[in-house]
């Protein structure tokens, strides 16, 4: 290892750890950061759930239930997907994660829509 | 820089950064959600905590006051069944005319509730509208506009002076053959109350609760402000009329969209004025805000039935808040709610600030 | 230059790389934030920048991200693209570092290969979503690249070693 790695290892660490530092305050602790982007579930024509897809946020579970039975949405890392569902050919459980503003999946015969777009305004809402 | 050096430096760091990462992902709020069919509707769990394995035992706790509640109030099982037999109100309705009936206490609760806001609302809120609803079938398939007779005929069983509520025995008595109680107006909201109240049992200290649109919110969001809740636009499906910030309290929205049929030309929904037997028509939409989500759900009924220049003053006198559109159109607000209220712009609604 | 025993060793290397990365994505480190990986199919980017030259590590960079993609059903999905753009800017930076610098050892030149990796993605990741949110996740993959960044280097170290001792560095370097 020669002179120049080291200073190498201690530039990158020091980025890490000061921007580590900036965001802790950011994501972590703070407030009001608006969503980046969210996802939407539909179950026969209902939308279920509104989930944001925030990249730093944790991981999630959402179980549902479709025409055919239930289903199991995952999120994680800023993605969705379907990862369980109770439909014959699994065509939304092999289509994997979704992520892009405006990408979709649909199961047909569960009736189940997961469709992601752009920031939405409210934690619920009464009617 | 040995050998030995560099890969001790290799896994020092190594650990460095299973060190950091473990430690921002447990000082993050752990979210835990989850939604059944309950109650005629789908209702959602949303609760936050320190310890994502303490959470699941929470929602289920509170779903598990939810079934309590929905069982109770059941009024539809068929008479004689195990389910009927498990609900007060199937068999309070059962025994009308014969004679009382012992209760769960919160079914108890629910009809003092109910008596009680009857009296001060003048009679636009009465669970004994059982007769009446079933005259227009909402709950089934086909509901169809029942002939003007057998309304008149039937309103006399509509009479909440003829329920008997006995808290010192916990017993009920519905004095006429015939009548019959309807809890549908207040048992979500009691239900999600009780949920909540199972919440807070559990050491949660931030949820949301979302009965079907009836929503109940426990501290402050996951960004530690209010949460911002949504109130639908009558007329537009996915549109809101505004967005409100709530902390610690409850918003129910009773509205002439959520289940209505159409005859004749006309629109007829499911909140009926218990003084007519007929839907009440001087509203869109009302939204009731305030801390217990089972008097949000009774005034959001009440309210809905009575004109804005009665609502209104009812509204401040019992200290709760309320937003709504009125069959013209026009939005109206409680004046308390002016700096957490948000209407939004572009709506076909009249909206004059005061 | 064409010639048969460099399009051979060229190909072999590339079966390794594209192995090194299905088996990489076979067995993700299980740290609660996605996206930090190991980089192993990195070792053979930068052997073959040590052994041949700058579009023979590009060809391989980019022909092992295909077929990685293709063997792991992501192509064209989002992970290809952030994937295909990480190996890109990380080939030219170590490229320009062991070409034209002499002071980093193999750590060090792998290391600034994690790092432009990650970048790449970060960028391309922005692009895509159209989201510049995303680069809060930078520090997060900046620490997570020093070590995987330094052990990916230490095994190159290795490897160029043996290859020295088994005489095979200098038969291929009369190509």
């Amino acid at each position: 290892m020669t002179r120049a790695d080291k200073v190498l290892i201690a530039a990158v660490l020091l980025c890490a750890l000061l921007g580590l530092l900036t965001i802790y305050r950011h994501f972590f602790i703070s407030s009001d950061q608006p969503f980046p982007k969210q996802a939407t579930i539909t179950v026969d024509g209902k939308v279920l759930r509104t989930i944001d897809l925030d990249p730093v946020a944790g991981n999630e579970m959402i179980q549902i239930t479709g025409r055919l039975g239930p289903a199991t949405v995952e999120v994680a890392g800023g993605r969705i997907r379907m990862r369980e569902a109770n439909c014959p050919e699994q065509i939304c459980v092999k289509q994997g994660w979704i992520q892009a503003p405006g990408s979709t999946i649909v199961c047909l015969p569960g009736e189940i829509i997961i469709h992601i777009e752009g920031p939405a305004p409210v934690d619920a809402v009464t009617r | 820089m040995t050998r030995r050096g560099q890969i001790l430096l290799i896994i020092g760091l190594g650990l460095l950064v299973v060190g950091v990462t473990v430690f921002l992902s447990e000082r993050r709020i752990k979210e835990y959600r989850s939604e059944q069919f309950l109650m005629d509707t789908l209702v959602s769990i949303k609760v936050y905590g320190d310890d994502a394995a303490t959470l699941p035992a929470a929602v289920a706790a509170a779903y598990g006051e939810m079934h309590r509640i929905a069982a109770l109030v059941d009024r539809f099982p068929a008479a004689g069944t195990e389910d009927c037999r498990r609900s007060d109100v199937c068999r309070i309705n059962e025994m009308a005319g014969i004679g009382p009936v012992r209760v769960d206490a919160d079914t108890l609760a629910m009809l003092l509730l109910a008596k009680k806001y009857h009296d001060l609302s003048d009679g636009a809120f009465d669970v004994t509208i059982g007769p009446v609803m079933d005259l227009w079938d909402f709950a089934g398939d086909h509901p169809k506009v029942p002939a003007s007779q057998s309304i008149v005929d039937t309103l006399p069983l509509v009479d909440i002076e003829s329920l008997v509520v006995n808290a010192v025995e916990s017993s009920v008595y519905l004095r006429k053959v015939g009548m019959k109680l309807d809890l549908g107006a207040l048992a979500k909201g009691y239900a999600t109350e009780k949920a909540l109240q199972a919440l807070v049992r559990q050491g949660i200290k931030k949820a949301l609760i979302d009965a079907g649109g009836n929503i109940r919110v426990l501290g402050s969001n996951a960004r530690n402000a209010p949460w911002r809740i949504g109130i639908k636009d009558p007329r537009k499906a996915d549109a809101l009329v505004a967005i409100v910030a709530l902390e610690d309290a409850a918003a129910v929205t009773s509205g002439d969209y959520y289940r209505y049929f159409e005859a004749g030309g006309k629109r007829y929904h499911h909140i009926l004025d218990p003084r007519s037997g007929y839907p009440a028509s001087e509203n869109m939409s009302m939204t009731v805000l305030c801390p217990d989500a089972g008097l949000a759900d009774l005034l959001s009924t009440a309210f809905f039935v009575m004109k804005v220049e009665e609502a209104l003053p009812l509204a401040e006198r019992l200290g709760v808040n309320l937003v709504m559109v009125n069959a013209e159109g026009r939005i109206f607000h409680t004046s308390g709610l002016a700096a957490h209220l948000e209407v939004l712009p572009g709506g076909a609604y009249r909206y004059d600030p005061r | 230059m064409f010639s048969t025993r460099r399009l051979v060793y060229l190909a072999l290397l590339l079966a390794m790389a594209t192995a090194l990365h299905v088996l990489e994505g076979l067995f993700p480190i299980p740290l609660p934030f996605p996206g930090v990986k190991l980089g192993l199919a990195n070792i053979v980017t930068l052997l073959v920048l040590y052994l041949y030259d700058l579009r023979a590590a590009m060809t391989v960079a980019i022909a092992r991200v295909l077929l990685g993609s293709l063997l792991g059903g992501t192509f064209f999905a989002p992970a290809f693209f952030l994937g295909l753009t990480g190996a890109v800017i990380s080939t030219l930076v170590m490229a320009l570092l062991v070409k034209k610098t002499s002071c980093f050892s193999p750590l060090g030149i792998s290391l600034s290969g994690a790092v432009s990796h990650n970048l790449g993605q970060l960028l391309m990741a922005s692009f895509l979503l159209q989201n510049q949110a995303i680069f809060f996740y930078l520090p997060i993959l900046l620490l997570g690249a020093i070590p995987t960044g330094l052990m990916t280097g230490y095994l190159l170290q290795g490897l160029l070693e043996r290859l020295e001792e088994a005489g095979i560095l200098a038969e291929l370097n009369r190509n």
